[in-house]
Formats: C-alpha cells, structure tokens, sequence
C-alpha cells in the first residue's frame, strides 16, 4: 500500500524487536520449566546468574565501543532491581484467582500504558515521541489478538 | 484486589526497567547495561533469598538440562531491548516484542502438540498480524528523532 514510506532501518528495527519477542518465549519455557523443580527464587536466580557471566562472555569476545564516555547516572544501572522486583509481583498474583493467564494481560496492560505515557514524556532520559493515531491502531489490534491467545487459545482444546 | 494491582504493576515495572536500562546504554552499550542488570539482578534476589529463604528447596537437579538456558537468552534480550527502546521507544518496542511472544509462543504450543482453540488462536494472531502491518505501512514514525 504504502510501500514507499517504509524506512528500511524501520523495518530491521521491527523485525528484530519481534524476534526479541520470540526470546521471550524461549525464556518463560525455560524458567517456567526450571520453576517446576526449584522454588520461584531458584528460578529467577540461575538465570541472573548464568546471564551475568554469559554477558561478561559476551562482552569479552565482542568488545562493544561505547556510546559515549560520559557515565551513566548511578540510577541507571539499578534496572536489574525492577526486574527483580516483577518476578516477585507476578509470582505472587500468578497464584492467585488472578492466574497465569489473568496475571499477563494485566501486565501487558500495564507495560503498554506505561510505555506510551513514558514515550510522551520522555522519562528516564530517552527521547520523547508523540504517538500516532496509527499507534494507538496498531496497539489496539495487537493488544486485542494477545487478549484472544491468553484467554481462549489454550485448554479449550 | 491486591493482586490486580500487583499484575498491572509487574508490566509497568518491566517497561521501567527497559527504560533504564535503555538509559544505561546511551551511555555504554546494550550489551554492558545487559551486564549491570543481570548483575544487580542477582545481588538483589540472592539478598531476598536469603531472608526469605528457600532458594534451594525443590529438587532443581532434576531439571532437565536445557531448563538452565534462561540465562544466556535473557542477556540477549535485555540487550536487544535496551537497544531497540532508544531507536523506536518504549512502546514500539514493548508492542512488536509483545507481538513476537504471542506469535512464537502459539507456533511452540503447535509444535509441542499443545491442545488449544484453532478459532482463537487464528483470530488472535490474524489481529496481531494485521496490528504489526498498520504500524508497519505508516511513514516512519513522527517523532522527535528523525530517522
């Protein structure tokens, strides 16, 4: 249709934001399987800490230039609390009437809102963008597919 | 109650930390801020843990091998995502990486002969798809950057 607009940066970014989202799948199977057979916090643990030493591996073999040699504020190297933080919340609600299922649609829920308020901001230091109608489309279909998968794409076998 | 607000509050925090560590990037790279938070992950659960207790119950030894690979995809995607938020910002991110799971994880159900609802499972990724094009077949995006 509109072919002629599209960027191809554009596009390499939008493709690999969805394979990231396919890592994502790989990970809750993964801590999901391990979580059956250790405790919650067993199941956050080893991958904290397997990933610390697997991105001191990545680090030594790949040398990334950094971006710039000013230092980062101290806050920003506090991002591994909040996602310790998440384990925890979601745990918690995870084993109540709420579920698995009830569990992640509030949560992407929550993570869509806040990503567009943050973006309209431009809170912690990231560049502010005004979302477009065509985003809030976009977000509505995505979010509504993700509803239908969650609550009526399994057991109803 | 409680717990919704405990939900709602898991995926606000997971964009907070993409965002900070999105942060951290523009000033080193996606792979060191990956590091500081898988780093300061494991020093905060490990503190937890320890009061709490309980991290070793179970009987994780009999989990099968592979279940130990968490670690290493998170690295990759941390990093993946630190870098994409400072290029196409939080919620393009947080939209096409929701858009990625719900699409793999339909097509792991499939290949692990997972029962589920055909219909659903069509619809639901048939308005993912379509959602992903609207996005997709727009002009790049208006914002302040201007790629």
């Amino acid at each position: 249709m509109s072919a002629p607009a599209i960027n191809p940066y554009r596009i390499f970014h939008f493709l690999a934001a969805f394979g990231t989202g396919g890592l994502l799948t790989l990970m809750v199977l993964f801590n999901g399987t391990l979580a059956q057979f250790g405790s919650l916090f067993f199941s956050s643990w080893v991958p904290h800490l397997t990933g610390t030493v697997a991105a001191l591996a990545f680090l030594a073999v790949l040398r990334p230039k950094r971006a710039s040699t000013v230092r980062a504020p101290l806050w920003a190297y506090l991002g591994g609390i909040s996602g310790g933080v998440t384990v925890m919340l979601t745990s918690a609600s995870m084993n109540s009437a709420l579920a698995l299922s009830g569990t992640i649609a509030l949560g992407l829920a929550g993570q869509m809102t806040f990503s567009l308020f943050a973006d309209m901001r431009g809170l912690f230091g990231l560049p502010q963008r005004t979302p477009q109608m065509r985003d809030y489309s976009a977000f509505g279909l995505i979010i509504l597919g993700s509803l239908i998968l969650i609550f009526f794409g399994q057991g109803s076998a | 109650m409680i717990f919704v607000i405990f939900a709602v509050l898991g995926g606000v925090l997971v964009s907070v930390s993409r965002q900070i560590n999105g942060r951290l990037a523009l000033s080193s790279s996606a792979m060191e801020a990956s590091f500081w938070n898988h780093l300061v992950g494991l020093i905060f659960i490990t503190v937890i843990a320890v009061f709490a207790g309980g991290l070793f119950a179970g009987t994780p030894a009999a989990a099968p091998w592979w279940a130990y690979l968490g670690g290493p995809v998170g690295v990759v995607f941390i990093a993946a995502g630190s870098w994409l938020i400072v290029r196409i910002g939080a919620a393009q991110t947080a939209m096409l990486i929701i858009a990625g799971q719900m699409i793999s994880g339909v097509l792991l159900d499939v290949a692990m002969g997972t029962g589920g609802n055909l219909l659903a499972r069509v619809t639901g990724v048939g308005l993912i798809v379509a959602g992903m094009w609207v996005s997709a077949s727009g002009k790049t995006q208006k914002a302040n950057d201007k790629t």
